[in-house]
C-alpha cells in the first residue's frame, strides 16, 4: 500500500475539539479535496488514516503527525496543497512526504515534547523557579495517582520524564520545557506532570496553556523525528 | 476573526463539551460587522447538538446571509455548567461567529420548535442582557421575533416576543429586513417599526391586539387596537419549493450533533390528516421538489460538506410521488463517492425494504412502525390510516428478509381511549411476536427484540382534537402500568413516557397570555432545560402555576365546548375550524377521512393554490 506521512499543526481555533471530531474533520476534508485516498472495505468503508498521539482537550500543537492510505498515484506536496484548502482555520498541513515503511506512526511514537505555561499570581525569580524545579525533579520518585476506569493507583512518573528544564520567564508568567514518555508501552501526559509540579510548588501558579512541541520515534535507541527519511523507509523492513 | 475573544481558556477547560462554544466550524460565515446593515442573531433555545441539526436553522442562516447588507449569526442555550461560568464572569450571551454579545444585534430570531423550550428563551434573553418583557424593551434593545410551529398558538409569549412570523420563513424575513434598513434610517420608535411591518402578510404582532376573557377564563375576543390591523393574521407558505432558496452549503460541526448528515427536503406538507399530529395540518397544503433538482441539490451539498451520509428529512417520505426514482438516483450518484443514504423510517412494504436492502446494505437495524393506537377502533379515530393485516404483513415481510428488532410507537390518553384499547397494544406486540415465530427458522434472523413504546396524547391547536381533554397525569399512570401488567412476553419491552412534562406541554400548547406570566415564574424558580429528564423540575412548575393564580388543570386537562373562542382563533394557518370541527366529529363516529390524494377534504388549504389542491379541487 501507498501512503503518506503528515505533519500538520493544530491551533488555538480548533483545540476543544475531541480527538475523535479531529478524525472526521480530515475524513471530510479528504472528501472534499477529492483526494486519491484509500478506503477499507466492508459496509461502512472509512479512509485508512492513522493519527500519532491523540491531543487531550485544550493542547495545541505544532507538530502532529498522521499517515494515509493512498490508492493511485499523488504527489505528496500536491495532497498538502490540496487538502491544506479544505481545511478549517487551526488546522495546516506543513509537510508531506512518501512513506514506505509498514509501521504507522501510532504504533512508532515513543517520546514528545510539550512546552507548559504557567501563570503566576505574583512575580518569581528566575532563579528560585529553577530551584522548585531541580527540586522536584530530583525526588527519587513522583508519584501520582493516575485514574484508569476502574480504579486510582499510584503511579511513579519519574522515569517518564526525561527532559525538563525552564523556559522563558516574563511578568507573571513561565514556561517549562519538557520531553516525556508517549506511546502504548509508556505515556505520561503533560497535565499530570504539571499537577505534581504544582502540588511541590505550592500556592500562587495556574496551568494557562499547554503546547506541544514535538513527536518523536526511537531508531535504534536515538530519538528521531517522524518525517525522517530513515524513518520513513523503514531500513529494517523489506523494500 | 479572532475566536474565544470573550470566552476565556480557564472557563471553556472546565465545561462540558467546549467545542459547543468555540464556532469556526467549515462552512462558516464570517462577515465584517461593520460593512453590514443587518445583524441578525438566530437563537435555538436548546444546546448547540440540537439546535445545529435542525433543518430551518440551516436554511434561514444561509438565507440572510445571502444578503450582502445582513449577517446572521448563530445562538444556543448555554448548558447548565457554562452558564453557571458566564453568570460568574459577567459574559453575556454571545453569538458563536463574531463572539459578540448578543445585546448589539439588530434582531434576536427565536427558533419555536417545542414547549418545552419556552423557559430556555427566557434565560437567553437573561443571558443576554435584553428585558424579558416586550414592554420594557427601548430603542437600545435588538428586536425580539419568533417562529416555528409553535408559533401557530404564540399566545403564552405574547408578551415576552415583539413579533412573530408564521408559516415558512424564507419570503418574510427578507421583507422584514428590507423594512427594517429603511426604519433604520429614520428609525423614530419600536412601535413604528412594528406598525410596519405588521402589514406584512405572516407577522403578527401581539402588542397590537387586546384579549377580553370571560368571567369563566376562556378568551371572549382577540382585537386588533386598530382597525388597520389584520382580524386575521394569515400564515405564509413558499407556493414553489423547486424555486425557493436552498443552501448548497451549510455548516459541517466539529462535534457530533444529533443529526450529522446532510438533508434533503423532499417536500413540505403531509397528504395524511392524522387527527393527532399538529405538524400533519399546519404545513399544508403537500407541495413536492422535483427528484432532479434534489439530486443535484445532493452533489452540491456533497461536494461543499464532505459529509459521508445524506437523508431524506419529511414527514412522511414514503408519500413522495417520486420516491423510487429519488433514491435509485441518490443511490447511483452517491455510492462511487462512498455517501451512504440514510433512510428515515418508511411505511414498511417490500419497495421500501429493498430499499434499505440497497441503500443500506449495512446490518439489519430496527424497524419502526407507528401504528399509534392498539385497536382498528381507535385507529379509525384517529384516521391513521392503517389496519393490523397490513402491520403484520409488514413484520412478516420484514422477519423474512432477516429483520428482527422492531419498534413500535403508541399514544395513551387519545381521545375515546378505553382500556379494551390499551389491552390492543399489548396484543398487537404478541401478535408481532407470533408473526416471528412463524417464519421458518432458517429465513428468519435471531434475537427478536420487540419495543412497544407509549407517549401521552397532547391535544395540539389546529388539529381536529384541539378541543379534547387530556388524560389526568394519574389516569395516564394508572394506564401505563394497566399495559405493563398486560405484556407478559419476554421478547417484548415496554418503554413509557412520563407525564409531567406531556402535561405541562398540554398547557403552554394551548394556552393563553395569562399562562405567559407561569413561564417566567418557573424561570424565575429555576426552570430551564424542561426537556432533559435531569435538569426538568415539575414541583417549580406546579408552585409557579399556584403562585400566578393559573390553574394547569384548565389548559390541559379541560374539554372545550365547540363555540369556545381558542386564544389562537385570530392566527389563520390555512385550516377552517369548521374542517377541524366536522373532524372532530368524524372521528366519534370512527369516520375515516381519505388523504389529499385520493380527494380533498376540504381543510381550508386550497387557497393557497397549491397544485395537489387544484388538482383535487
Amino acid at each position: 500500500m501507498n501512503g503518506l506521512r503528515l505533519k500538520f499543526l493544530r491551533g488555538e481555533e480548533v483545540k476543544y475539539i475531541s480527538h475523535l471530531d479531529l478524525m472526521r474533520v480530515f475524513e471530510r476534508a479528504l472528501r472534499r479535496a477529492r483526494l486519491p485516498v484509500a478506503y477499507s472495505k466492508g459496509f461502512n468503508p472509512h479512509p485508512e488514516m492513522v493519527f500519532g498521539l491523540p491531543l487531550s482537550v485544550g493542547v495545541t500543537s505544532e507538530a502532529e503527525y498522521a499517515d494515509f492510505g493512498i490508492e493511485g498515484t499523488i504527489e505528496p506536496a500536491d495532497f498538502m496543497r490540496r487538502l491544506n484548502s479544505q481545511l478549517p482555520s487551526g488546522l495546516k498541513v506543513l509537510e508531506a512526504k512518501k512513506k514506505f515503511t509498514k509501521d504507522n506512526i501510532m504504533a512508532s511514537i515513543t517520546m514528545a515534547s510539550y512546552k507548559i505555561t504557567v501563570s503566576t499570581e505574583g512575580s518569581y525569580e528566575r532563579g528560585f523557579l529553577l530551584e522548585k524545579l531541580k527540586e522536584f525533579i530530583e525526588r527519587p520518585s513522583i508519584i501520582v495517582k493516575k485514574e484508569t476506569k476502574s480504579k486510582v493507583r499510584d503511579v511513579d512518573i519519574k522515569p517518564m520524564i526525561h527532559h525538563l528544564c525552564l523556559g522563558d520567564t516574563e511578568e507573571g508568567v513561565f514556561t517549562i520545557n519538557c520531553l516525556l514518555s508517549a506511546g502504548s508501552s509508556a505515556n505520561l501526559k503533560p497535565e499530570l506532570l504539571y499537577d505534581a509540579f504544582a502540588e511541590t510548588f505550592g500556592e500562587g501558579i495556574k496551568l494557562k496553556a499547554i503546547h506541544r512541541t514535538g513527536l518523536f520515534v526511537s531508531r535504534n535507541g536515538v530519538m528521531v523525528d517522524p518525517l525522517d527519511n530513515t524513518v520513513l523507509k523503514g531500513t529494517n523492513s523489506k523494500r | 476573526m479572532s475566536m474565544n475573544n470573550r470566552i476565556s481558556d480557564d472557563i471553556l477547560r472546565n465545561v462540558e463539551k467546549p467545542a459547543r462554544y468555540t464556532g469556526n466550524e467549515w462552512n462558516v460565515i464570517q462577515k465584517d460587522a461593520n460593512s453590514v446593515k443587518v445583524r441578525f442573531a438566530f437563537c435555538f433555545p436548546d444546546v448547540y447538538e440540537v439546535g445545529m441539526s435542525h433543518l430551518g436553522m440551516r436554511i434561514l442562516y444561509h438565507l440572510i446571509n445571502e444578503r450582502e447588507d445582513s449577517w446572521c449569526e448563530r445562538v444556543f442555550a448555554p448548558w447548565v455548567d457554562m452558564e453557571e461560568k458566564m453568570r460568574e464572569n459577567g459574559i453575556p450571551l454571545f453569538a458563536l461567529e463574531s463572539h459578540d454579545p448578543v445585546s448589539v444585534f439588530d434582531f434576536v430570531g427565536f427558533s419555536l420548535q417545542y414547549e418545552m423550550s419556552y423557559t430556555n428563551i427566557i434565560n437567553m434573553l437573561d443571558l443576554a442582557g435584553i428585558p424579558i418583557r416586550t414592554a420594557e424593551r427601548t430603542m437600545e434593545h435588538p428586536f425580539v421575533c419568533a417562529g416555528g410551529p409553535c408559533a401557530c398558538n404564540p399566545e403564552p409569549l405574547a408578551d415576552i416576543i415583539d413579533f412573530f412570523i408564521l408559516g415558512e420563513g424564507e419570503e418574510v424575513i427578507n421583507e422584514v429586513l428590507d423594512i427594517y434598513i429603511e426604519w433604520k434610517g429614520n428609525g423614530t420608535s419600536r412601535e413604528d417599526f412594528l406598525d410596519k411591518i405588521s402589514s406584512v402578510e405572516g407577522v403578527y404582532v401581539p402588542s397590537f391586539y387586546d384579549v377580553q376573557y370571560n368571567d369563566d377564563g376562556t378568551v371572549k375576543t382577540v382585537v386588533p387596537i386598530k382597525d388597520k390591523y389584520p382580524r386575521k393574521i394569515r400564515k405564509r407558505i413558499i407556493k414553489d419549493l423547486d424555486n425557493v432558496y436552498y443552501p448548497e452549503k451549510v455548516i459541517v460541526p466539529f462535534t457530533d450533533i444529533v443529526h450529522n448528515r446532510m438533508m434533503l427536503e423532499l417536500f413540505r406538507g403531509c397528504i395524511r390528516g392524522c387527527r393527532f399530529c399538529q405538524a400533519g395540518f399546519i404545513y399544508r397544503p403537500v407541495r413536492e421538489k422535483n427528484p432532479e433538482k434534489l439530486v443535484e441539490c445532493a452533489e452540491k451539498l456533497e461536494e461543499s460538506t464532505g459529509y459521508e451520509e445524506i437523508s431524506l428529512a419529511s414527514l412522511s417520505t414514503s408519500d413522495y410521488t417520486g420516491l423510487g426514482k429519488l433514491t435509485d438516483q441518490l443511490i447511483e450518484v452517491m455510492e462511487p463517492r462512498k455517501v451512504n443514504l440514510a433512510l428515515p423510517s418508511l411505511r414498511v412494504d417490500s419497495f421500501s425494504l429493498n430499499l434499505m436492502e440497497k441503500a443500506q446494505k449495512v446490518r439489519k437495524s430496527g424497524l419502526t412502525f407507528a401504528p399509534e393506537a392498539g385497536t382498528q377502533r381507535l385507529r379509525d379515530v384517529i384516521n391513521k390510516g392503517v389496519n393490523e393485516e397490513d402491520l403484520i404483513n409488514s413484520v412478516t415481510i420484514a422477519f423474512e428478509g432477516g429483520w428482527s428488532t422492531v419498534k413500535l410507537y403508541f399514544m395513551l390518553g387519545l381521545p375515546t381511549e378505553t382500556y379494551e384499547d390499551i389491552a390492543g397494544i399489548a396484543d398487537l406486540g404478541k401478535k408481532v411476536v407470533d408473526a416471528y415465530m412463524s417464519v421458518p427458522k432458517e429465513k428468519r434472523g435471531k434475537g427478536l427484540k420487540v419495543t412497544l413504546s407509549t407517549s401521552s396524547f397532547v391535544p395540539k391547536p389546529f388539529t381536529p382534537f384541539q378541543w379534547e381533554a387530556q388524560d389526568t397525569i394519574e389516569m395516564l399512570i394508572e394506564k401505563q402500568r394497566f399495559l405493563k401488567d398486560k405484556i407478559k412476553s419476554r421478547y417484548i419491552t415496554y418503554n413509557w413516557h412520563e407525564p409531567e412534562l406531556s402535561f405541562l406541554e398540554a398547557v403552554f400548547a394551548r394556552g393563553d397570555r395569562k399562562t405567559g406570566d407561569v413561564l417566567i415564574k418557573a424561570w424565575e424558580k429555576g426552570c430551564k432545560f424542561d426537556s432533559w429528564g435531569d435538569q426538568f423540575k415539575f414541583e417549580k412548575w406546579i408552585e409557579a402555576f399556584e403562585e400566578c393564580g393559573v390553574d394547569p388543570a384548565f389548559y390541559a386537562n379541560r374539554k372545550r365546548d365547540y363555540d369556545e373562542v381558542f386564544p389562537w382563533d385570530h392566527i389563520d394557518m390555512g385550516i377552517s375550524k369548521r374542517f377541524l370541527l366536522k373532524e372532530n366529529e368524524k372521528a366519534y363516529k370512527g369516520e375515516l377521512t381519505s388523504n389529499c390524494r385520493v380527494s380533498c377534504s376540504g381543510c381550508g388549504a386550497a387557497t393557497f393554490g397549491s397544485s395537489i389542491c387544484i388538482k383535487n379541487d
